[in-house]
């Protein structure tokens, strides 16, 4: 049984309903401009999929500018399509080249070019589009389902659930980011500090301004983002060599065989469930739950030995958990306002800039938004199958070009997307010192995420404890007497108590796989 | 030395964020003022950066070699920001898109000159045109 606030229902329900607010749906979606917004959503997410050295994150804070003046569900259907386009994208260069696009398609290559110098090229990124599509159909009828109920569930939060469900979904990003789990909390900290910066709400006194008048207004999430993951990004790259390789690969009959098909329905059906809960929890990446993905079917095979050396299962099981957890992350975030991973984090950010409200009302004040980027999401992840198998050969072209050159449009993107946020030539400033603190704290082996999701959750994490405090008169354990708060700070206690005991973390432990 | 350098910078930031906490109050557990968070934030940081001084004390490791490539990109994009208000953005874009094209890549004179006068038409055809955003003008006014 589904409880709702209002009362219980049952699976049946639960399913018409969805089906009705899905027909709801796709009457949003299929108005020509959010159609045109998806497929330029999807072909971006490929394309910045394939390019190494461009992620969905640097992508979607370089569209934050363009999106201000743009329709919200549009925006958000262009944006969540950029998201799970790229894992399609990063599959292509992975198997035809050896050169992963994204950290998600790293495990593909182990396989994937195998199968493409044995001249399997085709079946491998056939199985990896069906596999990619299924899974993430699969994931979205997952988000269907599971979004509106915990929305539903979460209405019954109060301020000191909110202030434990930000301070767990922080803990639980710095214990899975790469890394040492002490700078991930110092990043994570300084994120915090950053929400503070400007006017506070409640009593109007300026934080953190040392009398800067641009300062007065707060952080500004687009420059910060796109100088943390786009410049930064940006200045990593041109530290090391900009020659790249471009192996040439035949590719025949995209189509897998039945035996594919028999050998690969397994892994596909395994990495959308394992890809969708673990996409779900906050820091569990697309790129972690392929190495967990990989590393199953390795244990589930019959010959293990032969992964590595060209197996389909290796390519099926990782692709499907990659979709799969794309979807996944959507959960939390449109629910819940939580993201879990840098790109849901900006996101957050995109829907606040669109003047919308993140969090568990969304979905009943604007369904037309989450319904519609529902039903985006089927047909983009059929637009991607569609368009992309016979265009592999563009994306390898596009792959060709230097990154001399396209560094040079990433740069005066990043300029003039800081610049026409408020029209201010003291944001691109800005944008320039956050670019280079960004490369600095990554040549210090400090992680990014962290702390933008310290600058998006601070606001509400500040709120929701002043709230609890006021409420509680004064009264700390307001957080644990309150059984949902306790719940979430006895599982955020554990994750910054389990590294001390394990000696060793999650993001670690992919870190060495990916070795 | 990497850690011992990174924890003396947010050992230092922490003790900004800390005097800033306690100038704008702190208010008290019923009532929490306006620097309640950062100063637990700042805390953090504070202990944080602590361990990693102390394991970062006497550790010697081998520097990462620094592109000049870095260094004359970002120079170029903070002269850049200083300008762009009095040069205007269709001349300071051009000069900084043939700095950036030089930086990638040697190329010859009339490539550059071509290429930036090409990407800072476009861009502000794009941007300033079609999508309405008010660059600066500049003291040439164009």
């Amino acid at each position: 049984m589904f409880i709702f606030p209002g009362g219980s229902w049952g699976f049946r329900e639960l399913i018409l309903d969805a089906l009705s607010n899905l027909a709801f749906g796709f009457s949003i979606f299929l108005q020509p401009i959010n159609l045109a917004y998806c497929f330029v959503g999807v072909m971006l997410g490929t394309l910045v999929g394939v390019l190494p050295g461009l992620g969905p994150s640097a992508t979607i804070s370089l569209l934050l500018p363009i999106i201000f003046h743009a329709d919200p569900v549009s925006s958000i259907i262009m944006l969540a399509g950029i998201c799970y386009g790229a894992q399609y994208g990063g599959s292509t260069t992975s198997i035809l080249l050896n050169i992963p696009g994204e950290a998600s398609s790293v495990i593909t290559c182990l396989d994937g070019y195998q199968m493409a110098k044995q001249g399997r090229a085709g079946p491998a990124l056939g199985i990896a589009a069906f596999g990619s599509f299924i899974a993430g159909t699969i994931g979205v009828c997952g988000l269907m389902l599971l979004g509106p109920t915990l929305a539903n569930l979460a209405l019954r939060f109060g301020p000191p659930e909110f202030f434990s469900l930000a301070f767990m979904s922080l803990t639980l990003v710095t214990y899975v980011s790469k890394g040492s789990l002490i700078r991930s909390l110092i990043m994570a900290c300084v994120g915090l500090v950053m929400s503070t910066v400007g006017m506070d709400p409640i009593t109007s006194r300026s934080r953190f301004t040392f009398g800067v008048p641009a300062l007065l207004d707060g952080f500004e999430l687009v420059y910060v983002a796109m100088g943390f993951f786009g410049l930064s990004e940006v200045f990593v790259n041109l530290g090391q060599s900009m020659n790249q390789e471009i192996i040439q690969t035949k590719i025949k009959g995209l189509l897998p065989t039945r035996q594919d098909w028999k050998d690969s329905a397994k892994p596909i059906a395994r990495g959308t469930v394992l890809g969708f809960f673990l996409g779900i929890l906050p820091g569990f990446g697309a790129a972690i739950t392929t190495f967990v993905s990989y590393a199953l079917e390795k244990k589930f095979s019959k010959h293990p030995e032969k992964f590595g050396t060209g197996t389909i299962e290796g390519v099926a099981g990782p692709e499907a958990a990659n979709n799969a957890a794309s979807s996944g992350t959507f959960i939390p975030l449109l629910s819940l306002g939580i993201p879990v991973n840098p790109s849901t984090a900006i996101l957050i950010g995109a829907l606040m800039i669109l003047g919308l409200q993140p969090g568990p009302l969304l979905i009943s004040t604007r369904p037309d938004l989450f319904w519609g980027v529902i039903a985006s999401m089927y047909m983009g992840n059929l637009m991607l199958v569609v368009l992309n198998l016979p265009l592999i050969g563009l994306w390898v072209q596009i792959l060709k070009v230097p990154y001399s050159l396209l560094y040079v449009f990433i740069v005066l993107i990043c300029q003039i997307g800081a610049y026409s946020v408020n029209n201010d030539v003291n944001d691109v400033l800005l944008i320039n010192i956050f670019g280079l603190f960004g490369y600095l704290m990554k040549r210090y082996q400090f992680e990014g995420a962290p702390l933008i999701l310290g600058l998006v959750l601070g606001r509400m994490f500040e709120n929701a404890m002043r709230r609890s405090l006021l409420l509680s008169d004064g009264d700390p354990l307001i957080f644990f007497t309150r059984p949902i708060s306790a719940v979430f700070l006895v599982i955020a206690l554990f994750f910054l108590i389990s590294p001390i005991l394990t000696k060793k973390k999650i993001g670690e432990e992919a870190i060495d796989a990916k070795e | 030395m990497r850690e011992l350098r990174s924890g003396l910078f947010f050992f230092g930031l922490s003790l900004l964020v800390l005097w800033e906490s306690f100038r704008v109050e702190l208010g008290t557990l019923k009532e929490p003022g306006s620097g309640f968070l950062s100063l637990f934030a700042g805390l953090g940081i504070l202990g944080l950066s602590l361990v990693l001084i102390i394991r970062g004390w006497g550790v010697r490791e081998p520097g990462k070699p620094h592109s000049h490539r870095i260094t004359l990109v970002l120079i170029s994009l903070f002269v850049y920001s200083f300008v762009l208000d009095s040069l205007g953005f269709i001349v300071a874009t051009f000069f900084l898109v043939a700095i950036l094209f030089r930086v990638g890549q040697p190329r010859p004179w009339w490539y550059l000159v071509g290429m930036s006068a090409l990407v800072a038409f476009l861009s502000y055809l794009i941007f300033g045109v079609f999508l309405h955003v008010y660059f600066p003008r500049g003291f040439l006014g164009i």
